[in-house]
């Protein structure tokens, strides 16, 4: 009968049973949770490299998804979201068509993006994106200049969306709240507008 | 007759409204009844709202796919943005009941159910299939037809990709819309990195503007390589890019390329016999009369 493998010492074979490279600052459960949040294998990435090949961002900035993708494997939690180059995806699917793992890597970084949110780490714009559809229902909220443009085509100067029947904005506005999004925008962008 | 919940999305309506003007008048010609979606919202737009919470972008997705639902019609509209939301939210609310469950709960909150009775499309598959309207109708409407301009088409990203979720097949280097832009009397012109990214997305243009117009610059680079009198498209945040993006790019690496770019709704009005002042192109930031010269 065959006899499984392993280590007369117990340190060794604890680190045997280990099955996510040992490091201190490895933090298994952070794999864990992108795996759920991003509903693809990203434990499986064996580091070819085609994403950053496909990436548009890759040649003009120090942005790897490859790295972000071992960053996930190992469990680099702090070295993964505070990255500020985690904000450089601009979310094409290349690397995703094309991953021979059949992994989708823009989810993974979705998935690591919302992961930093609840750790309050996020680029303002995207809040103010938040801002602008709690208080108009539009992430990008008509203006004069279009009004004018609307009216000279023969249409009403307000599109028949939430801007012109305003009974829809309070729904709207519940589901922010229901998550408190809108609170936690206003404050980090007080604050950011603050140090600026 | 086919009845569609238009979907307008932010962009279109509030910064080139001639796309919601010509998309409505375009589609009744070729059997398409274009309704109203009344108090829809943002989509909301998917790079900025799904890095924060991915439920947050579904529940709210999901409430503008109520509106149809509770019209009975299914949703057609015309950005690629648009369509990752709002298409995707509702491919995976059907297929996932955990995901389905946690909106419904959100959304109980505003007395509303998603039910998945309905389904959204993009205008411009609506235009290829043959089904409903394909390219030989497409052709017959013509009354100006676009002889003697290279058009070069954009398709952005999220209408194909990720492959395996959509329906389009190829991705590398589709073909379908090249046939639609045939149709309307125009070369269709084949370029380098004809698939990649406008640059916009993900909200990159708005987390660093001079990175995301580097990336259309590059595609500006090959676009000029391939001598194209216009670039068309199927994303108003894409045509955003590349039309108000020419500008910055003007301001800020100093090179001007003037490629008008139009949306493929604002092609097929100008070969359906729309007036310029009909699309309000002069909204655009790019001037378009080059282009106009050639057809008008």
């Amino acid at each position: 009968m065959a006899k499984a493998k392993g280590y007369s010492d117990p340190k060794m074979e604890a680190k045997l049973k280990d099955r996510y490279f040992y490091r201190t600052d490895s933090n298994a459960e952070f794999s864990k949770n992108v795996r759920d949040i991003s509903r693809t294998i990203s434990h499986m990435c064996y580091q070819c490299g085609t994403c950053t090949g496909s990436c548009p961002s890759a040649p003009r900035s120090s942005y790897r998804i490859r790295l972000f993708m071992r960053r996930n494997v190992l469990g680099m939690e702090e070295e993964a979201l505070t990255d500020p180059d985690l904000w450089l995806c601009t979310t094409c699917y290349s690397c995703t068509d094309r991953c021979p793992r059949d992994i989708a890597p823009t989810d993974v970084i979705m998935a690591m993006r919302n992961l930093a949110w609840k750790r309050k780490i996020v680029p303002v714009n995207f809040l103010k994106t938040v801002q602008a559809i709690y208080t108009t229902g539009h992430g990008v909220p008509n203006n004069d200049v279009n009004r004018a443009a609307r009216v000279r085509l023969g249409m009403e100067k307000e599109p028949p969306t939430v801007h012109r029947y305003k009974e829809y904005l309070p729904g709207i506005q519940k589901i922010l709240d229901h998550y408190g999004l809108k609170d936690q925008a206003d404050k980090i962008v007080a604050e950011a507008e603050k140090h600026a | 007759m086919h009845d569609y919940a238009f979907f307008l999305g932010c962009i279109a309506p509030n910064r080139y409204p001639g796309c919601e003007a010509a998309a409505i008048k375009t589609s009744k010609k070729l059997g398409i009844d274009l309704l109203p979606l009344e108090g829809a919202s943002c989509c909301p737009a998917p790079g900025a709202f799904g890095s924060i919470d991915l439920s947050i972008w579904y529940a709210m997705a999901a409430r503008n796919l109520v509106l149809a639902e509770k019209m009975k019609k299914d949703i057609a509209l015309l950005c690629n943005g648009c369509y990752k939301s709002i298409w995707e939210v509702n491919h995976k609310l059907k297929q996932h009941d955990e995901l389905r469950d946690k909106v419904n709960e959100v959304l109980k909150v505003i007395d509303m159910e998603f039910k998945g009775t309905i389904d959204v499309w993009h205008l411009i598959e609506l235009y290829s299939d043959p089904k409903i309207v394909g390219v030989e109708k497409v052709r017959e409407s013509v009354t100006r037809p676009l002889t003697g301009t290279r058009v070069a088409v954009h398709y952005g990203c999220h209408l194909l990709k990720p492959k395996k979720e959509r329906h389009f097949g190829d991705t590398e280097n589709p073909m379908w819309i090249e046939e639609l832009v045939g149709a309307l009397g125009a070369e269709p012109v084949q370029y380098r990195k004809k698939m990649q990214c406008c640059g916009a997305g993900g909200g990159v243009r708005g987390y660093d503007i001079a990175h995301s117009l580097d990336i259309t610059n590059e595609k500006l680079i090959n676009l000029h390589e391939a001598k194209v009198d216009a670039l068309t498209e199927v994303c108003p945040f894409c045509q955003l890019q590349f039309d108000r993006g020419q500008i910055e790019i003007k301001e800020k690496f100093g090179k001007y390329w003037g490629l008008p770019v139009l949306h493929f709704n604002e092609l097929l009005g100008l070969a359906q016999g729309m007036s310029p002042t009909d699309l309000a192109l002069d909204l655009h930031g790019v001037d378009c009369t080059p282009f106009l010269n050639k057809i008008l």
